[in-house]
This record gives C-alpha cells, sequence and structure tokens, in this order.
C-alpha cells in the first residue's frame, strides 16, 4: 500500500536560509500526524513541499503515490489536497462566507462548468461542520479572524480531499473554540477517512489526538510521540 | 450644430461605438487591477505602450500598433519573469516603468518627433478613430466579456487569493498570466482612445466606483461596467456641449460617479 505522505531526506532552502536539511517524516493512509516546532521552524513551509508548491532541492517527496518530481503540473493532485493555510486573506474583496466556502469545489468542477446544486450542498454540510452556517450570506471580511480560519477550514472539507493540510488551524481561536475545533478535525478524520498532517507550535493542544508527532528544529524532523 | 447632427459624422459614430464598448470591458480589467495589486503594473505598461507608440513614431509605423505590439510582448514576459527572478511585479514594473519612458523619451528627441505628435500618445485621441482602431476594441472588449464569463469561478478565486486558487488545484499561474496579459492589451489599445496618461478613466476609475458599493464579484463587474458606460457616454456628450477634451471630460464624469459611491458605500475597496 502506498503511504499517504512520505518526505526523504527533505533538503529546502530559501532565498540564502537553508529551512529544511533532510527531514523524514511518513504519514501512512488514515493516520493523525502533528508537527510541532517554534516560529520560524519550517513547519508552513513543510505544507508547502507536501502540497507541492514548493520544490525541495534535494530529496523525495510522495504523496497519494505520486512521486512529486515526476509531475510538472500537480493540479490533480492538490484537488485531492485540503489546505488550511496559516494567514487568512486580510484584503476587502467583496466575497460571500458561502461562496467562499464553494471555491473548494472548484478545483473539481472542470473547466467552464458551473457550480451545481450537488456542489452547494456540500458547501453548506461543510459549513454546518465548522460551525459557520449562521454566517453563510455575511462578507468575509467582514468576519474576525477566528470566524474566517473556520471559513478556510470549510472551504478544505468541501473539497472532499484525501488528505487535509492544518497550518495553526487555532491561532486566532479563543481556548474554548481551539478545542471545539480540534474535537471538530478529530471527528472528520476519522469519519472522511482522511490523512491529516496538522502543523503547530502547540503541543500540548495536538497531543490527545495525534497518532504521530514530529518536533522540527533545526531543519530536521524527530519522532517525538 | 446639435449634438444629433453630430451623430451622422462618421468619426461620431466611432467613438460612440469605441465609448461603448470600451466602457463595458475595460473597467472589467480595473477590477482585476484593483483585486491583484496590479496598480504598479499598469502603469508599468502604460509606460511600455508609451515606448511602443514612440517606437512606431520612429519607424514611421502606426503607433497603435507598435504599441499594441509592445504591450503583448511585456505583458506575456512580466508576469513568468517576476516568477523566475523571484521578484515583486511591482519591483519589476518600477524598473520597467522608468527604463520604458527613459527610452521613450530619447526616441521622441532623436527621431525630431513633432511636440503634437508625441502628445497624441499621451492624450489619444477618441474622436480621430480608424476602422482599424475600432476593430481592436471591439475584439478585446469582447475576448475579456466571454473571459470573464466563461471562466468566473477561476478568475473568482484567484482575484480572491491566489495562494487559495492554487491549493484547490485551479490553474492558478495561467489565469494571472492570462489577466495581465489582458491588461497589457487593453492598455495599450485604451492609449489609442484616451492617451496614455488618461487610461484610468476606462480601466481603473469605473472599476473603483463598483468595488465601493458592491457585495460580490459578480455585482463588481456589473457596476464597474455600467459606469464605465455611463461616464464614457455622459463624458462624449458633455464634451460636445460644453466643448471641452473629451477624455477629461470623461474622467471627470467618473471622478463625480466615485464620490457619489463613495456617499452610498456598503461594502469597501480591496486594499
Ligand atoms: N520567501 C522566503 N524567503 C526567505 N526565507 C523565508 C521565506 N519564507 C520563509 N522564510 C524563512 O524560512 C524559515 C521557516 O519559515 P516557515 O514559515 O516555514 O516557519 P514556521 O515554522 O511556519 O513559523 P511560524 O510558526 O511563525 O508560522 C523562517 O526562518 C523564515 O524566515
Ligand atoms: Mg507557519
Amino acid at each position: 500500500m502506498h503511504h499517504s505522505i512520505e518526505l526523504k531526506d527533505v533538503y529546502v532552502r530559501l532565498g540564502h536560509v537553508s529551512v529544511l536539511e533532510g527531514v523524514d517524516i511518513e504519514a501512512k493512509p488514515y493516520e493523525f500526524i502533528s508537527v510541532v516546532g517554534a516560529n520560524g521552524a519550517g513547519k508552513t513551509t513543510l505544507l508547502k513541499v507536501v502540497n507541492g508548491t514548493l520544490r525541495p532541492f534535494k530529496g523525495q517527496v510522495s504523496v497519494l503515490g505520486h512521486d512529486l518530481f515526476q509531475f510538472k503540473n500537480l493540479d490533480f493532485l492538490r484537488r485531492d489536497i485540503g489546505l488550511v493555510p496559516q494567514k487568512s486573506n486580510s484584503n476587502r474583496f467583496p466575497i460571500l462566507v458561502e461562496e467562499a466556502v464553494l471555491i473548494g469545489r472548484y478545483g473539481k468542477i472542470g473547466f467552464m462548468q458551473r457550480p451545481k446544486e450537488v456542489d452547494w450542498d456540500k458547501a453548506y454540510e461543510a459549513m454546518k461542520i465548522a460551525g459557520i452556517s449562521q454566517f453563510s450570506k455575511k462578507l468575509v471580511h467582514e468576519l474576525s479572524g477566528g470566524e474566517r480560519q473556520k471559513v478556510a477550514l470549510a472551504r478544505a472539507l468541501a473539497q472532499e480531499p484525501s488528505i487535509l493540510l492544518l497550518d495553526e488551524p487555532t491561532t486566532y481561536l479563543d481556548s474554548k473554540s481551539q478545542s471545539e475545533i480540534m474535537e471538530t478535525i478529530h471527528t472528520i478524520h476519522h469519519q472522511r477517512g482522511l490523512t491529516t498532517l496538522l502543523v503547530s507550535h502547540d503541543s500540548r493542544l495536538v497531543e490527545q489526538y495525534s497518532d504521530k508527532i514530529y518536533l522540527l528544529k533545526e531543519g530536521k524532523g524527530y519522532l517525538i510521540k | 450644430m446639435s449634438w444629433v447632427q453630430t451623430l451622422n459624422f462618421p468619426f461620431m459614430q466611432h467613438a460612440l461605438i469605441a465609448i461603448f464598448f470600451a466602457g463595458i470591458a475595460f473597467p472589467i480589467i480595473g477590477v482585476f487591477v484593483l483585486s491583484l495589486n496590479l496598480i504598479p503594473l499598469r502603469f508599468a505598461m502604460m509606460h511600455v505602450a508609451l515606448l511602443g507608440g514612440a517606437i512606431g513614431l520612429f519607424l514611421k509605423v502606426d503607433p497603435l500598433l507598435s504599441g499594441l505590439l509592445f504591450c503583448i510582448l511585456s505583458s506575456m514576459a512580466l508576469g513568468p519573469i517576476s516568477e523566475k527572478m523571484k521578484l515583486g511585479v511591482g519591483i519589476l514594473s518600477g524598473y520597467f516603468m522608468t527604463l520604458t519612458l527613459a527610452l521613450a523619451f530619447i526616441l521622441i528627441y532623436k527621431a525630431d518627433i513633432h511636440v503634437l505628435q508625441a502628445f497624441n500618445i499621451l492624450w489619444g485621441n477618441i474622436l480621430s478613430l480608424s476602422g482599424l482602431d475600432l476593430l481592436f476594441v471591439i475584439g478585446i472588449s469582447l475576448i475579456i466579456l466571454s473571459i470573464v464569463i466563461l471562466f468566473f469561478k477561476e478568475i473568482q478565486a484567484i482575484l480572491y487569493d491566489r495562494e487559495i486558487a492554487l491549493a484547490v488545484g485551479l490553474p492558478e499561474k495561467f489565469f494571472y498570466y492570462l489577466i495581465i496579459f489582458m491588461l497589457g492589451l487593453t492598455i495599450a489599445v485604451s492609449m489609442r482612445l484616451i492617451g496614455a496618461l488618461l487610461i484610468d478613466a476606462f480601466v481603473l476609475l469605473p472599476a473603483m466606483a463598483a468595488t465601493l458599493i458592491s457585495r460580490s464579484l459578480k455585482q463588481t463587474f456589473f457596476f464597474s461596467s455600467l459606469f464605465g458606460l455611463l461616464s464614457g457616454m455622459a463624458g462624449l456628450y458633455f464634451s460636445f456641449v460644453f466643448d471641452i477634451p473629451t477624455s477629461s471630460t470623461i474622467i471627470l464624469v467618473a471622478s463625480l460617479i466615485i464620490a457619489g459611491c463613495f456617499l452610498f458605500r456598503r461594502g469597501g475597496i480591496p486594499s
């Protein structure tokens, strides 16, 4: 069976900074993996490597059985990877929450096709899971940082991916919502049979949900659980 | 001579048709520019178009054609080059802008181009459009409109957030370059309509007004086209009635619309 995510001896340099220096990380299908590390440890960089937006200069990356170096265009793979980015977009672009969530469907809808009833249904279901149904007709830029983070989660869920990548999904949340959203993510992870890779600076928060935890430090990954 | 009588002249008909198409289609490019922060880029393109025009005058070919050619070439190159050099499009644009402006001035000086001719590139003249000019305006307008209609969801995702568009598996780069390319075309053609300096009358001002009052991208597109058409037509009309330059009149009307929208604002300007 193909490992869902496998990084072997991965090296990434950004400008003159060497960010990853021989990282080995592995997530088997249906596993919930967390990567913890201090600010600047390279967590966001690691996720970019996994969804193919950043190409390492050395090492092997295989995702869902595909060797990323074999492909020039990775759009087909990204459609199967849900990403909840760390930074939520702060521009004032006019878009309703429901439309912003529907974007998760866009990669799957196909060229020159419009979203169909089922796409809207999936967007609405995802909003319900993320707990933002009541905001559906609000503009995204009218939401708070935490609410926007839930929009990003809903979008990733609406996408119905096999792999879920979460970049500090609880940064803007209060402590009650933090554990709520972690519970939600964990439940969805099991219900949908996802492979989940979560990165966070907070090892205590992810402890109880993770099958494995890696510590990212000085460019290397250490298995600590 | 009354306003209605002037409509019998071909130059007036040309102007009306051009304003109709450009007024509807070009502000859509303005929405792209505002949402993607392409203001420095469109500034650079204006100067590239200017250089192209100057080269045209120098080589004694149609400055519209050479301006168009330059814009096409540079708009195809700018996206990928900034990607390769890992520089923001903004920084690269500043470089392009000053360089092309310097070259344009050298050419205009060396070629001993008549001041009025050079002035024509800067100001354009909507009342002296040839059939070919008109064809360009209509063609490019139709291309812009059909791309927006056919690829609305891709464009919406990219204008909202390029990173997310990429992450959900859309061909983000392709559409981003396509947008830059359309921007180049639009600027080259608007140069002929209202001149390099006043391009924003059609491209940016109606879009700015629309973003002030819209709550969705569809509304933004709709209002920017409406305002573009309105300011174009009203500008042409008032310029005749009061005998003032058309381009400037269009800008004045567009500015008034922005002021009006500001008073009625519900949404916000993309920042
Ligand atoms: N475009 C870039 N050019 C140069 N260096 C970069 C770039 N992006 C990130 N870096 C550097 O790479 C290192 C890792 O960045 P990364 O964003 O992956 O850290 P992180 O672990 O996600 O941090 P945080 O907890 O703050 O989100 C940092 O030292 C950062 O300064
Ligand atoms: Mg980070």
